[in-house]
């Protein structure tokens, strides 16, 4: 351990610790300055603005760079460092374009930040003296740069080698025509190359996506999990006025660090993709035609009976709470056998080595835990063609799958769900579900990490909390199973899993929890 | 505690006789109303009423009238959607659609640029927030009306163009 004291606060940090580090301790969670430190990527020292002045030492240094030593005394808020990052920001700002109303950045820029805090000067630079460069050169499939607006920390192509390993970005020329660009013929086109948007501090590299879609002030934020594959990185949702607007990492060290995959946050596409189902649909002389709410509850509540449902299918797209509900409605309706966690076939795709899964369900883990077997398209077939009745499916697109629709097409085909996939195509009737980001819900990753992804905006239309048409369909079966809102939900949820603390799932800590017991149950799917 | 200057206590003088009598002080009204009456009947030039729509009151250079959207020297539209007056107006009644300007010198620009004149509290903070000049309030038109609601809601041509006539 070393004893230093910051601005007259004594602190104590382990040996090793970065000066940078223990100043954000010492100044209560406050960071000095700065463009260029990353905690996830390598030491650059190129901002120059995170300078602290050291007692004994003749010049100021830079904290990121220096590793604590026993006994310093450092000043991170004299008039000698304050006027020298007012100096440093005032070089940043040089060739700076000033263009924050047309910048997608403003209300999230370093540069802004920093001159509030630190700026605040007269400018000795008239605008047309500045260094003209390239502005909205399209560098990638989704990322757009802006030369001007760079400060040339080398957080991206910093990201591009150490975390990416595919270096498409560097720095080009020298001085003030120093540049960020791509090589000739190359294009910024690696799955992970939005995470360069997130960590540029000003806005030379934006996003494509979001590029003038709205102000990021007016956005509200949401903690949420991405249900793109079965990693689980942790977001934020940034949404306004019941849209949502873009995706954006939320730190997990255990799970995804500060970064995530660029397929993961084009997911919310889904949330508003015209083929969302929001009316209950039924087939009426052969079409399908919207019908109100409570015509399609009565519709649902109707042909789900004991009895009358032959089959029961769920898919791993689904959260555990209606995980748990689903396997008790369908021991309820059908006994132990004719029912499936999902299709195994489905939800595969290439993964790769940092964090995007070749598994593309959210939650196959919790159907492992909860011993709700996946069944192969195949065998599936084979069960429901020897079945009759209703095929009671929750989610995902089975139908799709040719065996399958043959094997159903004497069957009366009911679906929970939330696109009009083929499956809803070849239903009787169609209740609409809410998307993850439209509800509060459970998910379990690949790690067996159980993650509470909170609701962002209201589902569309006539489509509800899940759980609640699902404690619905339980109490006209009569099993009501007693659970009158989330908490009651959640404890039911932790005594199946057979959780020793049975509010555990409601006071999940942030990052998430991952049961010991469970820890070494085997992975779902094939 | 008191504040500076202000009694304390307030007190009130009791009404003497003459004044409880009720009757001399309704004369003395009636006298006030009356020389109101008759001055004004013999110099109506000078009395404050507008003979409103035939005659019309002069409000100086800085009143905030309906909104116009200003044009740069080639014509275009100086907004570049930077949603600074939709932000900060309080009645929340300027809606903007950003694009993507064909010209990259310009890069962003207002697709669509809504005004819903019947929210509009007439705060002038728009183009106070403006940081290009972009929207302006000093057409002095504040006769605004409409048969619908609808039609209250003004579009970028609409501000683009906006002239002295009143009619929506």
């Amino acid at each position: 351990m070393a004893k230093l004291t910051i601005d007259g606060k004594e602190i104590e940090v382990p040996d090793g610790t970065r000066l940078f580090d223990a100043c954000r301790e010492a100044r209560g969670g406050r960071d000095l300055p700065h463009f260029c430190y990353h905690p996830d990527l390598s030491i650059a020292g190129v901002c120059r603005l995170c300078q602290v002045e050291i007692e004994g030492m003749p010049k100021l240094t830079i904290a990121c760079n220096t590793i604590v030593r026993d006994g310093m005394v450092v000043h991170t808020t004299s008039k000698r460092v304050n006027q020298a990052v007012t100096q440093v920001l005032e070089m940043h700002l040089i060739n700076h374009p000033v263009d924050c109303p047309i910048c997608d950045q403003a209300g999230e820029c370093g540069l802004q930040d920093q001159y509030m805090d630190y700026g605040l000067y007269e400018s000795e630079v008239e605008k047309t003296d500045k260094v003209l460069k390239k502005k909205a050169k399209v560098i990638g499939p989704h990322v757009i740069l802006d030369q001007e607006r760079c400060v040339l920390c080398a957080r991206c192509t910093r990201f591009c080698e150490e975390v990416t390993g595919t270096g498409e970005l560097g720095i080009y020329n020298r001085g003030d025509r120093a540049e960020i660009d791509v090589a000739p013929g190359v294009e910024l086109d690696n799955n992970y190359s939005l995470n360069t948007v997130d960590i540029c501090p000003v806005g030379a590299l934006t996003s494509r996506d979001f590029r003038f879609q709205k102000r990021v002030w007016l956005l509200k934020s949401t903690s949420s999990v991405c249900n793109g594959c079965a990693t689980g990185c942790n977001v934020r949702v940034d949404h306004e006025g019941g849209r949502i607007y873009r995706l954006k990492p939320r730190r997990n060290d255990e799970v995804n660090g500060p970064w995530m995959c660029d397929k993961g946050r084009m997911t919310y596409k889904d949330v508003h993709r015209e083929d969302r189902l929001d009316r209950v649909l039924v087939r009426r002389e052969g079409e399908l035609q919207p019908i109100s709410w409570a015509e399609g509850r009565q519709e649902l509540l109707g042909a789900v009976k004991p009895g009358g449902v032959g089959y029961v299918l769920a898919d791993p797209g689904r959260s555990l709470e209606e995980l748990v509900l689903i396997q008790r409605l369908a021991t309820e309706l059908v006994g132990e056998e004719p029912m499936a966690g999902g299709v195994s076939d489905d939800g595969h795709d290439e993964g790769d080595d940092l964090l995007l899964s070749a598994d593309r369900r959210p939650n196959r883990k919790a159907l492992a835990w909860l011993d709700f077997a996946e069944k192969p398209a195949e065998a599936l077939a084979g069960e429901l063609s020897g079945a009759s009745g209703v095929l009671l499916v929750f989610g995902g697109d089975p139908l799709a799958h040719q065996a399958l629709a043959d094997a159903a097409s004497r069957m009366r085909v009911v679906y929970l769900g939330t696109h009009r996939t083929a499956t809803a195509e070849a239903a009787d009737v169609v209740v609409p579900l809410s998307m993850w980001a439209e509800k509060d819900a459970l998910w379990v990753n690949k790690q067996g990490r159980i993650q509470r992804g909170q609701r962002a905006v209201l589902p569309p239309g006539d489509a509800r909390e899940d759980w609640r048409v699902l404690v619905d369909l339980l109490q006209s079966i009569g099993h009501d199973p007693e659970v009158a809102g989330l908490p009651a939900l959640r404890r039911l949820v932790a005594a199946r899993l057979e959780l020793e603390d049975e509010n555990l799932l409601n006071r999940l800590p942030e990052g998430g929890y991952a049961p010991p017991r469970l820890a070494d149950a085997p992975t779902g799917g094939r | 505690m008191s504040y500076k200057g202000l009694p304390d206590v307030v007190t009130t003088r009791r009404r003497n006789l003459l004044e409880s009598a009720y009757f001399t002080e309704i004369a003395r009204g009636l006298a006030v109303t009356g020389r109101h009456l008759i001055r004004n009947l013999f110099n109506t030039d000078k009395m404050p009423t507008v003979q409103y729509p035939d005659q019309k009151r002069d409000y100086g250079p800085r009143f905030r009238g309906r909104h116009r959207l200003t044009q740069r020297e080639d014509g275009s539209p100086r907004c570049v959607a930077c949603m600074m007056c939709s932000t900060v107006c309080p009645a929340d009644c300027i809606e903007i659609i950003a694009g993507e300007h064909p010209d990259p010198t310009i890069e962003k620009y207002s697709k669509e640029f809504n005004i819903d004149l019947l929210r509009c509290v007439y705060c002038g903070l728009c183009e106070e927030a403006c940081p290009c000049d972009a929207i302006r309030m000093d057409t002095g038109i504040y006769e605004i009306a409409a048969e619908t609601r609808e039609a209250f809601v003004v579009n970028k041509d609409f501000l683009l163009n906006n002239d002295k006539d009143g009619t929506l």
